[in-house]
Protein backbone atom coordinates (compact mmCIF):
# COMPACT_ATOMS: atom_id res chain seq x y z
CA UNK A 1 0.00 0.00 0.00
CA UNK A 2 1.18 3.15 -0.85
CA UNK A 3 1.89 5.84 1.76
CA UNK A 4 2.32 8.69 0.26
CA UNK A 5 3.19 10.96 3.24
CA UNK A 6 6.17 9.29 3.54
CA UNK A 7 7.62 11.33 0.16
CA UNK A 8 6.76 14.38 1.24
CA UNK A 9 8.37 14.14 4.75
CA UNK A 10 9.59 18.04 5.06
CA UNK A 11 12.53 19.32 7.18
CA UNK A 12 11.55 21.33 9.89
CA UNK A 13 14.17 23.95 11.22
CA UNK A 14 14.36 22.73 14.79
CA UNK A 15 16.50 25.05 16.94
CA UNK A 16 18.59 23.46 19.74
CA UNK A 17 16.37 24.57 23.08
CA UNK A 18 19.36 25.63 24.79
CA UNK A 19 19.93 28.91 22.20
CA UNK A 20 20.21 32.10 23.39
CA UNK A 21 19.98 33.87 20.71
CA UNK A 22 16.76 35.54 21.75
CA UNK A 23 17.79 36.12 25.13
CA UNK A 24 20.87 38.57 23.65
CA UNK A 25 18.24 40.10 21.29
CA UNK A 26 16.17 41.22 24.15
CA UNK A 27 18.72 41.49 26.65
CA UNK A 28 20.93 44.28 23.77
CA UNK A 29 17.49 45.65 22.60
CA UNK A 30 16.53 46.84 26.76
CA UNK A 31 20.08 47.66 26.99
CA UNK A 32 20.55 50.11 24.29
CA UNK A 33 17.04 51.37 25.55
CA UNK A 34 18.57 52.17 28.61
CA UNK A 35 21.84 53.69 26.78
CA UNK A 36 19.16 56.22 24.49
CA UNK A 37 17.26 57.06 26.94
CA UNK A 38 20.45 58.01 29.71
CA UNK A 39 22.22 59.52 26.99
CA UNK A 40 18.71 61.37 26.19
CA UNK A 41 19.02 63.50 29.74
CA UNK A 42 22.21 63.87 29.79
CA UNK A 43 22.10 65.88 26.85
CA UNK A 44 18.62 67.49 27.72
CA UNK A 45 20.68 68.31 31.10
CA UNK A 46 23.90 69.65 28.96
CA UNK A 47 21.25 71.96 26.93
CA UNK A 48 19.94 73.54 29.88
CA UNK A 49 21.51 76.23 32.25
CA UNK B 1 32.65 27.26 35.25
CA UNK B 2 31.56 26.97 31.43
CA UNK B 3 29.89 30.48 30.33
CA UNK B 4 27.88 30.64 27.13
CA UNK B 5 29.55 32.72 24.59
CA UNK B 6 26.13 35.26 24.95
CA UNK B 7 26.56 35.52 28.20
CA UNK B 8 30.25 36.60 28.26
CA UNK B 9 28.74 39.43 25.25
CA UNK B 10 25.67 41.21 27.43
CA UNK B 11 27.98 40.62 31.13
CA UNK B 12 30.92 42.33 29.73
CA UNK B 13 28.42 45.16 27.78
CA UNK B 14 26.79 45.10 30.95
CA UNK B 15 29.99 46.04 33.27
CA UNK B 16 30.96 48.19 30.30
CA UNK B 17 27.52 50.20 30.49
CA UNK B 18 27.71 50.26 34.56
CA UNK B 19 31.50 52.10 34.41
CA UNK B 20 30.47 54.33 31.64
CA UNK B 21 27.54 55.89 33.55
CA UNK B 22 29.60 55.51 37.03
CA UNK B 23 32.32 57.63 35.87
CA UNK B 24 30.32 60.16 34.21
CA UNK B 25 28.94 60.88 38.08
CA UNK B 26 32.68 60.51 39.55
CA UNK B 27 33.88 63.32 36.53
CA UNK B 28 31.28 65.40 37.88
CA UNK B 29 31.28 65.07 41.17
CA UNK B 30 35.22 64.85 41.56
CA UNK B 31 36.63 66.63 38.80
CA UNK B 32 34.24 69.47 38.05
CA UNK B 33 33.19 70.04 41.61
CA UNK B 34 29.81 69.16 41.34
CA UNK B 35 27.74 68.95 44.93
CA UNK B 36 23.86 68.68 45.88
CA UNK B 37 22.31 72.14 46.33
CA UNK B 38 21.83 72.18 49.74
CA UNK B 39 25.31 70.93 50.87
CA UNK B 40 25.94 71.50 54.80
CA UNK B 41 25.99 75.15 54.80
CA UNK B 42 23.21 75.87 57.27
CA UNK B 43 21.69 78.89 58.68
CA UNK B 44 19.36 80.41 61.94
CA UNK B 45 16.13 79.87 60.08
CA UNK B 46 14.59 82.39 62.36
CA UNK B 47 17.27 85.01 61.67
CA UNK B 48 17.11 84.57 57.67
CA UNK B 49 16.16 88.31 57.00
CA UNK B 50 19.48 90.19 59.31
CA UNK B 51 22.02 87.36 58.03
CA UNK B 52 23.85 87.65 54.38
CA UNK B 53 23.20 87.48 51.96
CA UNK B 54 19.97 87.08 52.83
CA UNK B 55 19.06 90.70 54.49
CA UNK B 56 19.43 91.25 50.85
CA UNK B 57 17.55 89.12 48.43
CA UNK B 58 17.29 90.03 44.74
CA UNK B 59 20.51 90.39 42.26
CA UNK B 60 23.67 91.42 44.04
CA UNK B 61 26.60 91.77 42.10
CA UNK B 62 29.80 90.75 43.38
CA UNK B 63 33.82 90.92 42.98
CA UNK B 64 36.78 88.36 43.29
CA UNK B 65 34.33 85.00 42.86
CA UNK B 66 34.05 82.69 40.47
CA UNK B 67 30.69 84.12 39.26
CA UNK B 68 29.83 87.79 38.90
CA UNK B 69 26.29 87.53 40.54
CA UNK B 70 24.51 86.41 43.44
CA UNK B 71 20.57 85.82 42.91
CA UNK B 72 19.37 85.76 46.74
CA UNK B 73 16.09 84.04 47.56
CA UNK B 74 13.79 83.41 50.13
CA UNK B 75 11.07 81.80 50.19
CA UNK B 76 8.06 81.44 53.22
CA UNK B 77 4.91 80.76 53.06
CA UNK B 78 3.64 81.32 50.41
CA UNK B 79 5.54 83.75 48.29
CA UNK B 80 9.31 84.21 46.95
CA UNK B 81 11.28 87.19 47.57
CA UNK B 82 11.92 88.74 45.24
CA UNK B 83 8.38 87.84 43.21
CA UNK B 84 10.57 88.86 39.81
CA UNK B 85 13.85 89.38 38.97
CA UNK B 86 15.99 90.72 35.89
CA UNK B 87 19.45 88.73 35.24
CA UNK B 88 21.36 90.22 32.23
CA UNK B 89 21.78 87.74 29.35
CA UNK B 90 25.19 85.88 29.80
CA UNK B 91 25.75 86.48 33.34
CA UNK B 92 27.54 83.57 35.56
CA UNK B 93 25.36 83.90 38.53
CA UNK B 94 25.44 82.06 42.02
CA UNK B 95 21.36 80.86 42.98
CA UNK B 96 21.40 81.00 46.72
CA UNK B 97 18.02 80.37 48.73
CA UNK B 98 16.50 79.23 51.85
CA UNK B 99 13.42 79.03 53.34
CA UNK B 100 12.19 81.14 57.09
CA UNK B 101 9.45 78.57 57.72
CA UNK B 102 8.76 75.18 55.98
CA UNK B 103 10.02 72.77 53.30
CA UNK B 104 10.05 74.51 49.82
CA UNK B 105 10.92 73.53 45.86
CA UNK B 106 13.09 76.22 43.94
CA UNK B 107 12.27 74.40 40.56
CA UNK B 108 13.39 77.27 37.98
CA UNK B 109 10.31 75.55 35.03
CA UNK B 110 12.65 74.90 31.76
CA UNK B 111 16.26 74.54 33.37
CA UNK B 112 18.42 73.08 35.73
CA UNK B 113 17.94 75.19 38.70
CA UNK B 114 15.93 72.89 40.52
CA UNK B 115 16.52 72.52 44.50
CA UNK B 116 14.76 71.80 47.43
CA UNK B 117 14.69 74.88 50.47
CA UNK B 118 14.99 72.99 54.13
CA UNK B 119 14.84 75.34 57.49
CA UNK B 120 18.00 75.75 58.37
CA UNK B 121 19.64 74.99 55.68
CA UNK B 122 21.18 77.00 52.33
CA UNK B 123 20.74 75.56 48.94
CA UNK B 124 23.10 76.83 46.18
CA UNK B 125 23.38 76.35 42.28
CA UNK B 126 25.62 78.09 40.01
CA UNK B 127 25.13 78.54 36.43
CA UNK B 128 25.41 80.46 33.18
CA UNK B 129 21.95 82.22 32.12
CA UNK B 130 22.68 81.86 28.30
CA UNK B 131 19.33 82.07 27.02
CA UNK B 132 16.84 84.58 27.03
CA UNK B 133 13.64 84.47 28.49
CA UNK B 134 11.31 84.62 31.23
CA UNK B 135 11.43 81.41 33.26
CA UNK B 136 8.92 80.63 35.92
CA UNK B 137 9.91 79.59 39.72
CA UNK B 138 7.86 76.94 41.23
CA UNK B 139 7.40 75.41 44.34
CA UNK B 140 7.12 71.36 43.84
CA UNK B 141 7.39 70.49 47.70
CA UNK B 142 3.90 70.75 49.15
CA UNK B 143 4.64 73.09 51.85
CA UNK B 144 0.60 73.91 52.68
CA UNK B 145 -2.62 75.53 51.79
CA UNK B 146 -1.40 78.14 49.40
CA UNK B 147 1.38 76.00 47.90
CA UNK B 148 -0.19 76.02 44.45
CA UNK B 149 -0.15 80.16 44.66
CA UNK B 150 3.83 79.84 45.08
CA UNK B 151 5.69 81.10 42.06
CA UNK B 152 8.44 83.74 41.13
CA UNK B 153 9.97 84.80 37.84
CA UNK B 154 13.09 85.27 36.49
CA UNK B 155 13.56 87.38 33.48
CA UNK B 156 16.67 87.10 31.17
CA UNK B 157 16.98 89.79 29.40
CA UNK B 158 20.20 91.28 27.09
Amino acid sequence: MAQPGLEKRTKTKVEDSSSLKGTLASVFLLGFFLIITWVGVFLLFLNRF
Amino acid sequence: MHIHKFEKIWLIFGVATLLVFLSVIGVSAFYLGNQPPSCLATINPEQVDTQAPFDKPGLNKVEGKEWDYELVFVASAFNYTPGEVEVPLGAKVKVLATTKDVVHGFNVAGTNINMMLEPGYISEFVTTFDKPGEFLIVCNEYCGAGHHLMSSMIKVVE
